[in-house]
Parts: structure tokens; C-alpha cells; sequence
């Protein structure tokens, strides 16, 4: 009964539960739709550029990612990952990789294409094709790549533009990359319609395009909201909230009134000061993945006065742009899609941070949501969103002043992520917290 | 032949001392151009007058500078590219010159602009496909970057200018190649180790200093009267780089090594870029498309909606078989520098490849530091045995 209490330290938003239960919903009637003959497309997270093409289009998308994170925390990730070892994959891949390719392997080499008795929430079925991508690292197109071993299902690669900061700014730079996306796009609709013998309806297109954009404003404006003091929103809601917007997962016009009732629930808090914690004593953002299966462990901070106010850059929508006089969808998907990117560059470039197209939104977060430390999550298995922490941690105490605490851990092997060890940083990292507190007022800093 | 200035003996001093010839051009007041990876078209940096200076690793060297930017399970090679820069040992450089080539190679650009202050730093990026839109959008980049280049040399990159540097360093990829020839025979004339020496000199001096020594290691290799030792094995070794000859003699003491399809190798040499109407056009398809590095996705047919696995795994390693045929080759080592995501995929459909054209192969895996010597000597050993039985 005293963890149940303990449990509670976060003051959870009543918005977040109906807008996760339509995720949830989401989830398993696309699966129930697969299971009936619909067919299914394994996708990597691809910020918002293929997915509103099959939204449009009406197929049902499973993310491996995802899928890799439910097997690690329901405990059957392991037999994957041997399997996976056993056929030649180096051990320090990619973790979520490691997980499909065994998966894939058990399912087309014991099972001859059915879905494993042991998958947990109804398993991935051999799909259609993969929509791979190439944004963020590697590992997401070579890994579809590597599934030709096991299934005959062929693979879209996602291009990616990834400018340098710097470079972002030469004359025609942002126009070559749109010319890039959009071609692209078309080829890419040409392929789906190829493969499902279907055209795109293109109004359909225009409407989820529009759809996709509004309801990452209105979460873009739910996390502004949470600059507030004390911050009236703990990460978790974040994390448990923010499949509706980033895989578009559900109903659009659902999730965009969902997003609207937790705007409003967050603004009535910011209104009457009602934080997301009882007593908001540091400010904390969070990087990059968090522990999935241990979110327990952001309760016990919060017990010490730690609320978590703004995380994971990856995971939150693009910063606002207008794109209303733009008519042709495929060029407002992609420009909608790089801003997620560029969004932060010019800022950047005036702060003359160039080190890493994911490492300068977190000196952004430190200064406007006024954070007073940094806890950093470096993942054995996940480079791309482990590579930027040293450097985020340098710039944020050279620029600003904000400590970083850096916990070990892994996507899937959860062994490496200790809770206890972690807490028992926690309390000296105060120490440094409260000491760089006051360093900053010397300096001028407001927080 | 023994002219210490001339040949090998030439070569052997410039691998111990890569950067004595571009530190003597500095002072000659030519500007230096550090580059870390194949895929940079150096041909730009030539026709500005400007000298390429490949920025590698040092197996010998600990990593201690770059912990504070870069964790330490990550690219082994670029961490320890990045020490060597964090510690001075390139502060002859006037510029770098990076590219998004990989995730290791684009992220250790971010964080090297950001901790070194050369007067020039430039990222292309790159995509990943080879599809015609990837292709034209990877050519505006090269023309991003003739822009830079311009600005920051107060000259004009001529067409002229571009198809000469363009001739010179295909006349270096045809030597390079003709240089290969030479490990045809059994005994190669050559070994894999003197050609490690030979090809990483190559990239610390301008282009026609480097062809004309190569001219002078084709010859002195050709009139040696004094072959190598025939080993039972003739290895490929396959690998994302492999430029250091610590590693190879492990190889070498028990086989040899006729061909090193890897960046310190073969592999940016195997072909050679057209000229076309806008020179950029070729430079671009040359780099985007004809270097076999893992990181470029290729599939039989592109966009294809059907798949079949024997066609795709021709499309990616089906140029494998010409070289295995031609130098004879009876065993590879698919050598994985640890943390290495591209390659790493590919390890098991390689080995799929290369078990359906009945070549024996074993993966190895070390971690760029001179202390994985002694595993490695073991995996090789125990693989040379199954290919002398």
C-alpha cells in the first residue's frame, strides 16, 4: 500500500487519460483490423513526413520501436535478442533492431508467417512492406534493410535531409531540401499506390495534412504552457500523451479535441498555480529516451522536489509555422517535417551552437523553461540518442550554468538501468543544483 | 631502388610521418584541407589549389580529450579522429571539410566545429538513396559547398579548373588499381600491408605529388626480382575501414591479403567519375553512387514492390564476386570496427552472399585500439586453419 501512495507524488492531468485510452484503443483495433486480412505496414517513427500518407491512404501502420519496447518491458525481448545473436547480428545493435530481426526470424523461419504465441498485445504480422527512415540514424534503414533476410516484404528508405546548422543558411539550401522532399513524397505515394492498388484520394490527403499540423500546435502550445512555475505538467503526462501527435495514432479530429481539453486543464493550472508535484523544488529537463519500463522511478524523484518540466527533443512536435498559403499537401508534409529539424536553427546559429541538430533544443529548454538540472539517459544500445549527451551536458553548464546527473541505461536490457543507484545521486546532485543556483544569480542569469 | 625519396621506401616514411609533407607545404604557404572520410570530393578542394589532408585515426593513441564529446560506445575510429584533433596534432589544418557520410561521421562534425576553431569548416549532407531526387539533391550540396569554398578562397571554381582536378585524381584511381593488378599473382608482388603504406600516403599529399609516387611504387614493385612468400590463404578482407598495418600484419602473418575492399583500401578507387556538361553532376553520381560503402541503400530495382532476396543481395555485394574471381580469393574477413551500425547489418547477408558463391568467411569484430591485437590474431588463426585444411 505505501508504493501505491508513493506512486501518486505526480498530480497526473485527467486529460491525459482519455487521449492515452484513444491511443490504446488505437492500437488494438488496428491490430483487430490486421488480424481481419487488413494489411499492415511496419514503419520507423519518421516525423510526420510517410506517415500522413498512409493515414490518408487508409493502411494500418505497427512501429517496430514501439513494438521493441513492449517486448523489453513484458519481459520477451530476450529470446528475440538471442535468436537475433544467433544469426550473425553484432550484440551492440541497436536494441529495438535486435529485437525485430529475431522476431522476424522466429516468425518466418519456425512459424512459416504467423505471429508468435508469445508476442505480447496480439504480435507484428508479416507486413505489406517497411517504410524505413533515414532521420536520426542508421540503424532505422539498414535494420528494414537486414529484414530481406527473413521476409519478402519490400522497403521504402525515407530520405532525410540533415543540414548543418551553419550551412542551413546559404541562399536556395532550405528550397533544395523541400524540392528533395516532395519529389520523394510523390514517388513515395506512387509506390503505396503500386503495392495496395489504390490511387490517393488527394482531398483526404489535404484534410489529414491540415489535421496533422493543428493538433501538434495545440500540443506544441500545451508544453509552452508548462514554462509556468510552479510547471503544472510532469514529463510523464508528456510521455503518455504524445503518441497522438507524433505517430498520429487515432483519429485526428479526436486527438485534436483530446489536445484541446489538456490545454485547457494546463492553463487552468498555470491560472491557479497548481503544479504537477506538491512541493517544485528543481526544475529538471529530461534526456533523450526514458526508461520505459521503469517510469516509477520519476514518482520517487518527485517526492524530493523533482519535477520534470520539458524532455526528450525527439518526441515533441515542431515548433509552429505557418504553411496555410501552402496548397500542394505533399509540400506542407514537408515542410511541416523539416521544421521539426530546422525549427531550432536560426536560434542556433545566433547562439553559435553548432554541435549537433539535437543537442541545441536543450539549451533552449534549460533557459525558457528555467530548469535547474539536467538528467541524462545515455542508452548502451541506442547511439542516436546517447551521442549529443556529453555535449549537451558541457554547453549547458559552459552557457547556462545547469549541471547534468547521467544514469546508464538501455532500451532493452533492462538490467542496466538501476533505480536505486540513480536515487542514490540524487541527492548530492542537489547539492550541486542548489550550488549552481546561486552561481547563475552572480551571473545575471533570472532562474 | 633503395633511394630513400623514391618508392616504397618513400611511402614507409610518410606513413610514420603523415603530416611532415603537408606541415612543409603550410610553410610553403599552401592551405591545408582536413577531410575524415572517402566520400568528400576532394577534386574541389584541387582545382581551388587547396592541398586534402585525410584526418585518421591513431590505434596507438588512447582516446583522452574526446571522452568529454563523444561517449564511449560510439565509432571507435572517429572518436579517436576527433582525440587527435582535440590534442593539436592537426593544428596545421586550415579547414575541415566533413560530410554526413554516416551517423558517427555527422555527428563527430557537429561536435568537432564546435571545440576547434579552423578559419574554414564545412558539412555536406548526403542521402541515403541513389534515387534520381537524392541524387540531385546531394549535387546542390556539392554546389553548397563550391560556394564556401569560393568565399573562403576569394576565387572562382572554373569548370576548367574542376575537369583537370578531375583528370588527376582518376589518373590516381586508375594507378591505384593498376597498383591492385599487382596482387594478382600468387605470390602478389605487393602486399597488403605495403599497400596500406602506400594508399594512406596518398592522402596526405596533393594529388600529383601522390600519382607520381605511385608511378614509382608500380615500377619498383614490378622490377622487384624477389617475390613475397605464397601463403596457402588469399584473403579479401571487408571491412568499413581498415588503414592501419598493425592489423594487417596480423593478417599477413599467415596469408595474404590481395585485396582490402575498405575505406583505407580499395574502395574509393575502384571507379572513376564522368565527365559531364555540369562537372558537379558527375562528381555527385561518382560519390553518391560508386562508392560500395554499407551506408548508401541499395535494392535491385529501385522503388521495386516485390522482393527477392537473391537480387537484393546481388544489388549490394554482387561487385564482390568480379574481385573474388579475378585475385583469386579463397577466404574473407568481414572485419567490423565495433559500433559500426552500417556495416554491422550487413554482416549476416554478406555472409549469406558469400556462402552462395562458396567463399569460406568469418566476422571479426575489434575495437580500433592496438590492444585487440591479440584477440584478433586468435579469430584469424582459427579461420586460416578451415581454409588450409
Amino acid at each position: 500500500m505505501a508504493v501505491e501512495k508513493k506512486q501518486k507524488t505526480i498530480n497526473r492531468l485527467k486529460a491525459m487519460y482519455p487521449l492515452r485510452a484513444k491511443v490504446n484503443e488505437t492500437y488494438l483495433k488496428s491490430i483487430e483490423a490486421i488480424q481481419a486480412g487488413k494489411p499492415a505496414v511496419w514503419g520507423m517513427l519518421n516525423f510526420y513526413y510517410g506517415d500522413p500518407v498512409l493515414k490518408a491512404m487508409d493502411i494500418e501502420v505497427v512501429y517496430p520501436e514501439n513494438y521493441g519496447a513492449i517486448a523489453a518491458a513484458m519481459g520477451v525481448a530476450q529470446q528475440y535478442l538471442d535468436r537475433a545473436d544467433a544469426e550473425g547480428f553484432p550484440t551492440h545493435l541497436c536494441g529495438y533492431s535486435l529485437t525485430t530481426l529475431g522476431y522476424a526470424s522466429r516468425m518466418m523461419k519456425d512459424l512459416n508467417g504467423q505471429i508468435p504465441s508469445e508476442a505480447p498485445l496480439g504480435g507484428m504480422p508479416k507486413p505489406l512492406f517497411l517504410m524505413s527512415s533515414a532521420a536520426i540514424c542508421d540503424a532505422r534503414y539498414k535494420w528494414f534493410q537486414a529484414l530481406g533476410r527473413y521476409m519478402d516484404a519490400p522497403v521504402w528508405p525515407l530520405e532525410a535531409p540533415l543540414p548543418g546548422i551553419k550551412e542551413f543558411s546559404i541562399e536556395d539550401y532550405y528550397d533544395e531540401m523541400v524540392k528533395l522532399g516532395v519529389k520523394h513524397l510523390r514517388d513515395f505515394v506512387t509506390f503505396v499506390e503500386d503495392i495496395v492498388g489504390r490511387k490517393m484520394d488527394w482531398d483526404r490527403l489535404d484534410e489529414t495534412t491540415s489535421l496533422m499540423i493543428e493538433v501538434n500546435r495545440v500540443w506544441h502550445e500545451v508544453n509552452e504552457l508548462r514554462k509556468a512555475s510552479p510547471c503544472p505538467m510532469h514529463s510523464r503526462d508528456f510521455w503518455s500523451a504524445m503518441p497522438a501527435a507524433l505517430f498520429l495514432a487515432g483519429d485526428l479530429e479526436d486527438s485534436l479535441k483530446l489536445y484541446q481539453d489538456m490545454y485547457r486543464e494546463v492553463k487552468e493550472r498555470v491560472d491557479n498555480h497548481v503544479g504537477a508535484i506538491p512541493d517544485e523544488k528543481y526544475r529538471m529537463v529530461f534526456a533523450e529516451l526514458p526508461p520505459w519500463h521503469s517510469l516509477g522511478f520519476f514518482d520517487k524523484l518527485a517526492e524530493r522536489g523533482w519535477n520534470f518540466v520539458i524532455e526528450s527533443v525527439g518526441y515533441h512536435p515542431p515548433i509552429p509555422l505557418d504553411l496555410s498559403n501552402v496548397s500542394d499537401p505533399l509540400e506542407r508534409i514537408t515542410k511541416f517535417s523539416l521544421q521539426f529539424l530546422v525549427g531550432y536553427y536560426k536560434d542556433a546559429r545566433k547562439q553559435n551552437v553548432l554541435g549537433g541538430t539535437t543537442a541545441y533544443p536543450y539549451l533552449k529548454y534549460a533557459r525558457e523553461w528555467k530548469c535547474d538540472g539536467a538528467l541524462l539517459h545515455p542508452l548502451i544500445t541506442c547511439r542516436s540518442a546517447s551521442t549529443h549527451l556529453p555535449y549537451v551536458a558541457d554547453m549547458l553548464i559552459e552557457k547556462m550554468n545547469v549541471p547534468s546527473l547521467s544514469i546508464e541505461g538501455d532500451i532493452v536490457d533492462l538490467r542496466l538501468f538501476n533505480p536505486e543507484d540513480a536515487l542514490a545521486k540524487a541527492e548530492p546532485f542537489e547539492e550541486t543544483m542548489e550550488h549552481y543556483k546561486k552561481v547563475r544569480r552572480q551571473e545575471g542569469f533570472d532562474w | 631502388m633503395s633511394d630513400k625519396n623514391k618508392g616504397l621506401s618513400k611511402v614507409r616514411e610518410i606513413y610514420l610521418n603523415r603530416s611532415q609533407r603537408a606541415k612543409e607545404l603550410k610553410a610553403e604557404g599552401k592551405t591545408i584541407m582536413g577531410y575524415p572520410c572517402v566520400y568528400v570530393p576532394l577534386e574541389m578542394l584541387t582545382a581551388l589549389d587547396l592541398v586534402p589532408y585525410q584526418t585518421c585515426g591513431d590505434m596507438r593513441e588512447p582516446v583522452t580529450e574526446a571522452d568529454r564529446a563523444l561517449p564511449s560506445s560510439f565509432c571507435p575510429v572517429m572518436r579517436n579522429c576527433l582525440d587527435c584533433a582535440l590534442k593539436n596534432k592537426n593544428d596545421f589544418l586550415d579547414g575541415m571539410v566533413t560530410i554526413h557520410s554516416c551517423d558517427p561521421q555527422e555527428k563527430t562534425a557537429r561536435v568537432w566545429e564546435s571545440y576547434t576553431s579552423y578559419p574554414y569548416f564545412h558539412f555536406i549532407d548526403m542521402p541515403i538513396t541513389v534515387r534520381p531526387e537524392a541524387l540531385e539533391y546531394f549535387k546542390s550540396q556539392l554546389n553548397d559547398f563550391r560556394k564556401t569554398l569560393e568565399t573562403f578562397t576569394g576565387r572562382k571554381l572554373s569548370e576548367d579548373k574542376l575537369e583537370s582536378a578531375v583528370k588527376f585524381h582518376n589518373r590516381q584511381r586508375a594507378l591505384v588499381r593498376e597498383l591492385y593488378e599487382l596482387t594478382k599473382p600468387s605470390p602478389p608482388g605487393i602486399s597488403g600491408t605495403e599497400i596500406i603504406q602506400v594508399l594512406k600516403a596518398l592522402t596526405s599529399l596533393p594529388v600529383v605529388e601522390g600519382n607520381d609516387l605511385l608511378t614509382e611504387v608500380i615500377s619498383e614493385v614490378k622490377n622487384r626480382t624477389s617475390g613475397l612468400e605464397k601463403k596457402p590463404a588469399r584473403l579479401l578482407i571487408w571491412s568499413s575501414i581498415l588503414d592501419n598495418t598493425d592489423i594487417l600484419q596480423v593478417f599477413e602473418a599467415k596469408a595474404n591479403v590481395v585485396m582490402n575492399e575498405s575505406c583505407g583500401g580499395i574502395r574509393a578507387y575502384r571507379s572513376e567519375v564522368n565527365f559531364t556538361a555540369d562537372p558537379l553532376e558527375g562528381l555527385a553520381d561518382y560519390y553518391l553512387n560508386e562508392i560500395t560503402c554499407a551506408r548508401t541503400f541499395r535494392q535491385a530495382t529501385l522503388g521495386e514492390i516485390r522482393k527477392d532476396y537473391a537480387r537484393d543481395l546481388q544489388s549490394r555485394f554482387g561487385y564482390l564476386k568480379g574481385i573474388i574471381r579475378e585475385w583469386k580469393i579463397n577466404g574473407a574477413i568481414m572485419l567490423l570496427v565495433r559500433y559500426c551500425d552500417p556495416f554491422a547489418f550487413e554482416m549476416p547477408s554478406l555472409k549469406d552472399y558469400l556462402d552462395g558463391i562458396g567463399v569460406p568467411s568469418t566476422y571479426i569484430e575489434y575495437d580500433y585500439t592496438i590492444g585487440a591485437m591479440a584477440p584478433l590474431r586468435t579469430r584469424v588463426e582459427a579461420f586460416l586453419e578451415t581454409i588450409n585444411q
